[in-house]
């Protein structure tokens, strides 16, 4: 019995240990959520006929969203030639890879007929965004998967035992460059895609607009980055597993600040383009946006908190210096570009237009997700969670002494341990 | 090996692997044209529903449950109130659109949503993924989920028909498709619909104040094409462009009062 406490205590009760029974407990919720769902069916959420999209979507879209720094730091470094930040484009592979998985798991959840998956690749309707999407994605992950084998080689258990496997995976690292520019393709078509599959719903006028494809592609783009640049510190701060440079860091941070000026631009003009509309619908989901229940999460979480802050942080040379403010700063961006998709997804389907002749009555609904949505859906974030500290911890995903040239001593020393 | 012995000719190979797998796959499948809306069959079905004629019963509800089997939490058609004219209530009967550029066709990830040439905007139960697209898309909230099974009676049944059609199963939309089924059985036995009740919707056999029309577009001496002719009619959310194949003819203060 003793030694029983005693293992516990050794092995339990760290920080480590602490952090997997955390995240074990919610993906064992998360577990019996599923159950649920797939044995009642979807009756078991809030979902209605009205507001057919919700929780799960959200976290769907967030995850594609804030993945997509694997793709645009891919592209700096192999096809703009930023060799030195790899291994950010490292980190930003293996998060992209967990957040695509992730996104996988909210639709499994969400959809009615999961087992029907792959009539998409049967049955092409080329006219639909969504079809798009989902054969993008699904072959992106493909390529995110190919793009992660120089990451799973690093696994010590690989190394050791299949030398020759751990070997021949480090070589898809050579291709680097060309699944880059796949990556690209697909990745600028399904992340701008995303927002055209709202951008093209006349049913709901709030959403019909062109622009939902600008600002889907531009917000993942800048949450992808911060993700990877918040993760990476973060994981230096808690984990000597984790190596930062905080230089490189700190390069990134102020690129993405002038993209956040490129955003909030658009931003900007998107608000005021739709404030002087007027058109039945648009303006009440306007308002709902603006004045209503989710106005809280427009300004503050969306555009102050989530948007102008962290611009003048990341741009302001004391604030980015300072790792504080630094994270700070890239938190928050990952924390608006959520709020986006959020408000964008639920506020477009809670303003109901009436199809009554001579009337623009707008009806609203409204839609909290139950708990067996949030149990599911934390249980996905759980996921994501564990996933990179598990990378972290032994695939060395955030290891900014790696460049290009190390990867091949890598390579050379295969049996060697890496003391991290 | 560097990265620069991956030359121009790999990447070429790689790519030509690539076109031909996609050129594969393009070619098991056929797309069906959507871009351009329905395709202009022989038959092109419509449903003229007059306002005036209509005292809000929801009959036609009634005999849709019980036909195509609906569960009775769901309605393919629905009856609103749509205001009052001379104290006098008017009233919105609202099935499927059947649109001739119909959102949930264009945006359906399988083609589970399809057009049948008669103009019918059909879905194939066993396709469809259950993503909820096509019922974001429906400007006329025409489609409903299947959120669970449903396993229970229908209530409607036997009083107002038997089922003609399988039931839906879990975790799939279902909508209105003009009970294509009475029409192709009906034509079948040399039955014209719209004329002959066993041709023609459930809905509109049930109506008993007959404001409910059924017919051929394409026949200019259909009921509904003769009707559409000498009537001012209107037609769902025409802004939208999406071409309903259902048509209202409105109530004024002079077919109000003659009506009583």
């Amino acid at each position: 019995m003793k030694k029983f406490i005693k293992t516990i205590r050794e092995n339990i009760v760290t920080p480590w240990g602490m952090w997997l029974s955390f995240l074990g407990v919610i993906l064992l919720s998360a577990l019996v959520a599923g159950i649920i769902i797939f044995w009642k069916g979807l009756v078991v959420t809030n979902l209605t006929d009205l507001v057919p999209w919700g929780l799960w979507i959200t976290i769907d879209l967030s995850s594609i969203a804030v993945s997509a720094g694997a793709f645009s730091l891919c592209a700096g470094v192999y096809l703009f030639g930023l060799k030195r930040y790899a291994p950010i484009a490292r980190t930003a592979t293996f998060i992209g890879l967990i957040g695509y998985t992730m996104a996988m798991l909210a639709l499994v959840l969400d959809i009615g007929r999961p087992d029907r998956f792959y009539k998409a690749m049967l049955y092409w309707n080329v006219h639909s965004l969504m079809w798009e999407v989902t054969m993008c994605v699904m072959l992106y992950l493909t390529v995110l998967i190919l793009e992660s084998m120089p990451i799973f080689a690093s696994l010590e258990w690989l190394r050791n035992k299949f030398p020759l496997v751990a070997k021949k995976m480090e070589t898809v690292h050579h291709y680097a460059p060309v699944l880059a520019i796949i990556g690209l393709g697909l990745s600028s078509l399904h992340q701008s895609s995303l927002g055209a599959m709202y951008g093209v719903i006349k049913a709901r006028p709030y959403l019909y607009k062109p622009e939902m494809a600008v600002l889907f592609m531009f917000s993942a783009i800048v949450g992808g980055i911060a993700l990877t640049l918040f993760a990476s510190m973060l994981s230096g701060r808690l984990t000597p597993k984790a190596k930062v440079s905080d230089i490189l860091v700190e390069r990134v941070a102020q690129f993405l600040g002038y993209l956040m000026i490129g955003y909030l631009y658009f931003r900007f003009w998107d608000w005021m383009a739709t404030r002087y509309m007027h058109e039945p619908g648009r303006t009440e989901a306007y308002h709902l946006l603006t004045v209503g229940p989710l106005s809280f999460n427009f300004w503050f979480g969306e555009l102050l908190l989530g948007t102008l802050i962290p611009t003048i942080i990341l741009l302001y040379k004391p604030a980015r210096l300072s790792p504080f403010w630094r994270m700070l700063g890239l938190g928050l961006i990952v924390g608006g570009v959520v709020a986006f998709r959020y408000d964008i997804n639920i506020v477009g389907q809670l303003a109901v237009m009436s199809y009554l002749p001579g009337e623009a009555v707008v009806s609203y609904t409204t839609y909290t997700p139950s708990l067996v949505e949030w149990a599911s859906g934390l249980g996905i974030i759980a996921y994501g969670l564990l996933a990179f500290s598990l990378g972290v911890k032994y695939l060395r995903v955030v290891d900014h002494r790696l460049t290009s040239e190390e990867h091949e001593v890598v390579t050379v020393e295969s049996k060697e341990t890496v003391h991290a | 090996m560097t990265e620069n012995n991956f030359n121009r000719r790999d990447f070429l190979k790689l790519s030509a692997i690539g076109i031909a797998v996609a050129a594969g796959t393009r070619a098991i499948t056929q797309v069906e044209a959507s871009e351009g809306g329905s395709v202009k069959g022989e038959h092109q079905w419509a449903m003229v529903i007059d306002q005036a004629k209509c005292t809000g019963c929801g009959y036609c509800t009634l005999a849709c449950q019980a036909h195509n089997d609906v569960n009775p939490d769901i309605q393919w058609n629905k009856v609103l109130e749509a205001g009052e004219i001379n104290g006098k209530k008017v009233y919105l009967s609202r099935p499927c659109m059947q649109c001739e550029h119909a959102p949930c066709v264009e945006v359906c990830p399988v083609q589970a949503s399809y057009y049948r040439d008669d103009g019918i905007v059909m879905m194939d139960y066993d396709r469809c993924i259950g993503c909820r697209y096509c019922e974001v898309a429906c400007p006329f909230q025409a489609r409903s989920f299947n959120w669970e099974a449903f396993d229970g009676e229908n209530p409607a049944v036997p009083e107002w028909g038997t089922p003609e059609v399988e039931r839906r199963p879990r975790g799939v939309p279902e909508k209105c498709a003009f009970c294509y089924q009475r029409i192709d059985r009906g034509m079948a036995n040399g039955l014209t619909p719209g004329i002959d009740a066993d041709a023609t919707p459930a809905c509109v056999v049930a109506c008993p104040t007959g404001a409910r029309m059924f017919g051929d577009l394409n026949d200019p001496n259909s009921n509904v094409s003769q009707i559409l002719r000498k009537h001012v009619s209107y037609r769902l959310r025409e802004n939208l462009g999406t071409g309903s194949r259902v048509y209202y003819l409105p109530v004024d203060d002079t077919t109000v009062t003659t009506e009583g």
